[in-house]
């Protein structure tokens, strides 16, 4: 095998490379096929964390969130949803959406609560977190590439 | 040589400029009168008293140093006005009356949000001196502070509409409104009880009545004007549920210590009345109530309303405070 | 290209040249002298341009005091807290770094007074100088101080990045360090040893496209006066140099050369890594590698404290002088001294010891912490977009409202628009980790081919190392 990997020329090489590259791009990673469900999470804000802080749920479920400040004035808003609420201590606000994009994504205080307010993050996890597993796979298709595509 | 001085003039003219720049600046802040709101514990409003000619317009600059506030000023009919971090609002206020009024914090921002207050003292001709009417417990010569609690509870929480259904005649002296601030539900349970007439129901029943007779005395406006004032103000150490179980009641629960003690120096601060408790809401009157809400908790962490809420606005409060007792909606 | 054949073949037998893999020659690498184009020439000769840029980071420096100083303290509002520590802390890692290497040091405005007191003058140089001009010590030489420097800003950086009023301090203490240091030891000691910035902007700048290399080192050595040495404010003898880390381009050397015979050269990325160079004396020091390991360390702690859900970690490290805060400290220490330069050297000593290579343990470390360059660089453009692009919006409007008094320069500081980046932001961060792997691989695979004997055997540790960085990188910021 190796003496067969030694002896493609670098067209070949990278062709291979360029090709295992796509198809880790694109090859569809098998998800778990649940049903979507009902979630609902209250989540404590206070300086300078969200409790709990990270959420997993499957794609397509109707999330509520329940977002309950307890010290000062706190937001949150969730990159890639263009969602936002806010919510004053002993008023709880509600934020109902259906977690159509999947993958993980942060989730931000978007009221200016203290000196770490801009690091007041949560982490809401969408089904697979494909991003994650096919950068991990680049990686290593990189580590490969680095080390067989350079060979004379 | 030339060339080394056309540089020192240069850097010298670069860097002044930015100094210049931030004196002017300097300057410029300080007129007009900016308003810093902190919270509590590092300072509050700062200043925190303000004077006007009446009838002259006050503007205001405010701005927050750390977290979100709010500016209203009490008994006023002008809407609150967010204090934001970073960033100026401006609100331009004018007193007709001359007199002392008092501006604080809406939006909670600690456990000490409540004494975020000021003063704006409004200078003018003394209006002809109004005779103050003391509040109703006072006039009843009530001790609010006093230990009350209601022999008897209902098994359920009692409901106006059920109350309604039964039909039942309740004697005019227990349905006027002095009847209903000077007593507590429990005074009018046993009113009830001892009526011949009404021998025929229930304790159930007649807690149902009573509940029917404190929904009379009030109207959905104010219920909701009342939850509304209850979900700013009170719900963050009382809870959204009434339980006392706000996000602020486990601070409130033992006395501070540590570098905010002076704040509650010679304070024990108490854990916020449980108003789903029956046996303890039951046996208090609105009036005892009232005062409660206006003077605060002589030392238990509850705020002096006094100077914030009119009279509308706490008579509205206290009755939607009951509604965690009784349900108060309309019969369908 | 004759004389590119000539250097090659003078260092190669000259009595200077160290141990050097001499097997296969490539290429000798492109090289286009910026100097001779016709309209850089004179931007590069005359002081006035690089002097103008300077007079503005100087007057910009004084505005960021004040406005740390006397400024709003929300530190969204705030210009000293969103121009240092989004506006250029960007612009370092994503421009000047990896485009232009030591590029800023060439218009940073912190050691200007210094410079001016040493040389008794701004533009001109007098006779009337102001320093003791000692050498600095032998011992404190290298980059241990400034990999020590930037441990204490990562034990503090909670604090610093979001406190107008301590990055003001630390600003002007940064400011009066170096005029202090100028007027005791010679040259720009504070920035070459001392300066926390200046420690990683040196050791990256050997990934950079920019150089300043001697043309013919014949006229070198038929010129006695050595005018490049004594004007270069770095202490740096132009025709010793092999590397881009000492070199602040500062151009001085450029414009005493009475031969026009300096250049300042566009160059492939990473020449100076690994053979890139061949035959040339690579200098890669057991300083440099600490500094490279204390580079992945920090991007490791920033990633996961600043761009984290963990709220605990994030108290604990704000908390200063807690006993969650020491906790922190001390597991960053431990990462830092302990965790990643035992890894190295446990990747490194197995890599040798497996291939049966018989180089020094301490001399491999050495050698091969260029492998960990462009894995840092990136690691660290990667956590600079993840933590700065969402809060690119509070650049504009601090422009327009610098000191968080209601100003309204514009019109427009006011407006909330906030940038999604959250499209493509996670995409670009991986990424850029991939680029990092990459060439890091790359780098070591060359290394390791100029050794003879088995050279798979010998990176795959090391490989194993990048990798498993990488992958707790891609984790922290996009898992």
């Amino acid at each position: 095998m190796s003496e067969l990997l030694k002896s493609l020329s670098p067209v070949w090489r990278w062709g291979i490379i360029a090709l295992s590259t796509l198809l880790i791009l694109f090859l569809p990673i098998p998800g778990n096929a649940a049903e979507p469900v009902e979630r609902s999470f209250q989540i404590e804000a206070s300086q300078f964390a969200y409790s709990p802080a990270i959420l997993s749920v499957n794609p397509g479920d109707r999330v509520t969130i329940e977002l309950l400040a307890t010290d000062v004035v706190h937001g949150l808003s969730i990159d890639g949803y263009d969602l936002e609420t806010t919510s004053d201590p002993g008023q709880t606000a509600h934020l109902t959406f259906v977690a159509d994009h999947q993958g993980s994504f942060r989730f931000r205080c978007t009221v200016t609560c203290g000196n770490l307010h801009p690091f007041m993050i949560g982490k809401l996890q969408v089904g697979q977190n494909e991003l994650l597993w096919r950068g991990a796979l680049l990686a290593g298709l990189a580590l490969f590439a680095a080390i067989w595509g350079a060979r004379k | 040589m030339r060339k080394e001085w056309i540089a020192r003039s240069v850097i010298l003219v670069f860097v002044a400029a930015a100094i210049t720049i931030s004196m002017v600046a300097w300057q410029a802040r300080s007129r007009g009168v900016v308003i810093h709101a902190r919270m509590a514990e590092t300072g509050g409003w700062n200043p925190e008293s303000l004077t006007v000619e009446v009838g002259r317009p006050l503007h205001l600059r405010l701005t927050s140093d750390d977290v979100m506030h709010s500016f209203a000023i009490g008994k006023s009919d002008e809407p609150p006005v967010d204090v934001i971090p970073g960033e100026i609002t401006e609100v331009t206020l004018t007193f007709d009356e001359p007199g002392k009024y008092t501006f604080y914090c809406t939006r909670w921002c600690s456990v000490n949000h409540w004494r975020m207050r000021g003063t704006v003292e409004v200078t003018g001709p003394e209006a002809a001196a109004e005779a103050v009417e003391p509040p109703l417990y006072v006039t009843l010569g009530l001790d609010i502070d006093a230990e009350h609690h209601a022999d008897v509870i209902p098994e359920r929480r009692p409901s106006a509409s059920l109350g309604a259904q039964l039909g039942a005649e309740i004697p005019t002296d227990y349905q006027s409104r002095e009847y209903y601030r000077s007593h507590s539900p429990a005074d009018l349970w046993q009113a009830l009880r001892d009526e011949a007439s009404l021998s025929s129901l229930t304790n159930q029943d007649l807690w149902d009545l009573v509940a029917l007779t404190w929904q009379s005395n009030t109207t959905p406006q104010d219920l909701s004007a009342g939850q509304q004032l209850y979900t700013n103000n009170c719900a963050a150490c009382h809870g959204e549920t009434g339980a006392g179980d706000g996000v602020f009641s486990d601070d409130l629960k033992q006395p501070k210590t540590g570098e905010h003690a002076e704040m509650q120096a010679g304070e024990m601060t108490a854990r916020p009345t449980d108003f789903t408790d029956a046996e303890h809401m039951l046996a208090a009157s609105p009036a005892r109530l009232q005062g409660k809400v206006l003077r605060g908790g002589m030392g238990t962490g509850m705020p002096y309303w006094g100077p914030i809420f009119t009279k509308e606005q706490t008579w509205a409060l206290i009755a939607y405070i009951w509604t965690f007792q009784f349900k108060l909606e309309d019969a369908p | 290209m004759n004389k590119f054949q000539e250097i090659a073949l003078k260092e190669m037998f000259s009595p200077n040249a160290r141990e050097t893999e001499i097997s296969s020659q490539p290429a000798i690498p492109r090289r286009i002298n910026l100097h001779q184009i016709p309209w850089i020439r004179p931007l590069l000769q005359s002081h006035w341009p690089q002097f103008l840029i300077r007079s503005l980071t100087l007057a910009g420096f004084a505005f960021t005091i004040f406005a740390g100083l006397f400024g709003s303290r929300v530190g969204s509002h705030n210009f000293a807290i969103i121009f240092v520590w989004i506006a250029w802390w960007t612009a370092l890692k994503l421009a000047f770094i990896p485009l232009g290497g030591r590029s800023w040091c060439s218009v940073c405005p912190i050691p200007l007074p210094g410079e001016w007191l040493q040389q008794g003058g701004i533009l001109e140089k007098s006779r009337r100088r102001f320093g003791l001009n000692l050498r600095w010590p032998k011992r404190l030489r290298g980059s241990w101080l400034q990999s020590g420097g930037f441990l204490v800003i990562g034990l503090f950086s909670a604090v610093t990045l979001t406190d107008a009023r301590l990055t003001a301090w630390v600003l002007m203490a940064l400011f009066g360090l170096a005029i202090i240091l100028s007027l005791v030891f010679e040259r720009r000691a504070f920035c070459s040893y001392v300066c926390p910035i200046g420690g990683f902007t040196g050791i990256y700048a050997k990934t950079a496209p920019v150089e300043v290399r001697v043309i013919d080192t014949a006229i070198c050595a038929a010129h006695s006066e050595k005018t490049c040495y004594h004007n270069c404010p770095w202490g740096l003898y132009p025709v010793a140099l092999r590397d881009s880390a000492q070199c602040g381009l500062c151009m001085e050397c450029l414009r005493s050369c009475p031969s026009d015979n300096i250049a300042v050269n566009l160059r492939p990325f990473g020449t100076d890594l690994a053979a890139g160079n061949k035959g040339m004396r690579q200098s890669s020091r057991l300083d440099e590698t600490f500094l490279a390991l204390v580079m992945l360390g920090s991007a490791l702690a920033f990633a996961a404290v600043l761009t984290g859900p963990w709220g605990s970690l994030k108290s604990a490290a704000f908390a200063i002088g807690s006993p969650a805060w020491l906790l922190y400290g001390f597991g960053l220490l431990v990462l830092n001294l302990v965790i990643l330069p035992g890894a190295f050297a446990l990747a490194v000593w197995s890599g040798q010891r497996w291939s049966g290579g018989k180089v020094q343990l301490r001399r491999a470390i050495a050698n091969q912490a260029q492998i960990l360059l462009p894995l840092g660089l990136f690691a660290w453009i990667a956590f600079t977009v993840s933590f700065a692009f969402p809060k690119m919006n509070y650049v504009f409007s601090v422009i327009f409202d610098p000191l968080g008094w209601g100003w309204n320069l514009f019109g427009t500081a006011n407006s909330t628009w906030s940038p999604d980046v959250s499209a493509f932001s996670p995409g670009l961060q991986v990424a850029l980790l991939l680029v990092g792997l990459f060439w890091s691989v790359s780098v070591a695979q060359r290394l390791a081919l100029t050794n003879t004997g088995r050279t798979l055997r010998q990176i795959l540790p090391l490989l194993a190392f990048c990798l498993a960085f990488s992958l707790a990188m891609l984790w922290l910021l996009v898992g």
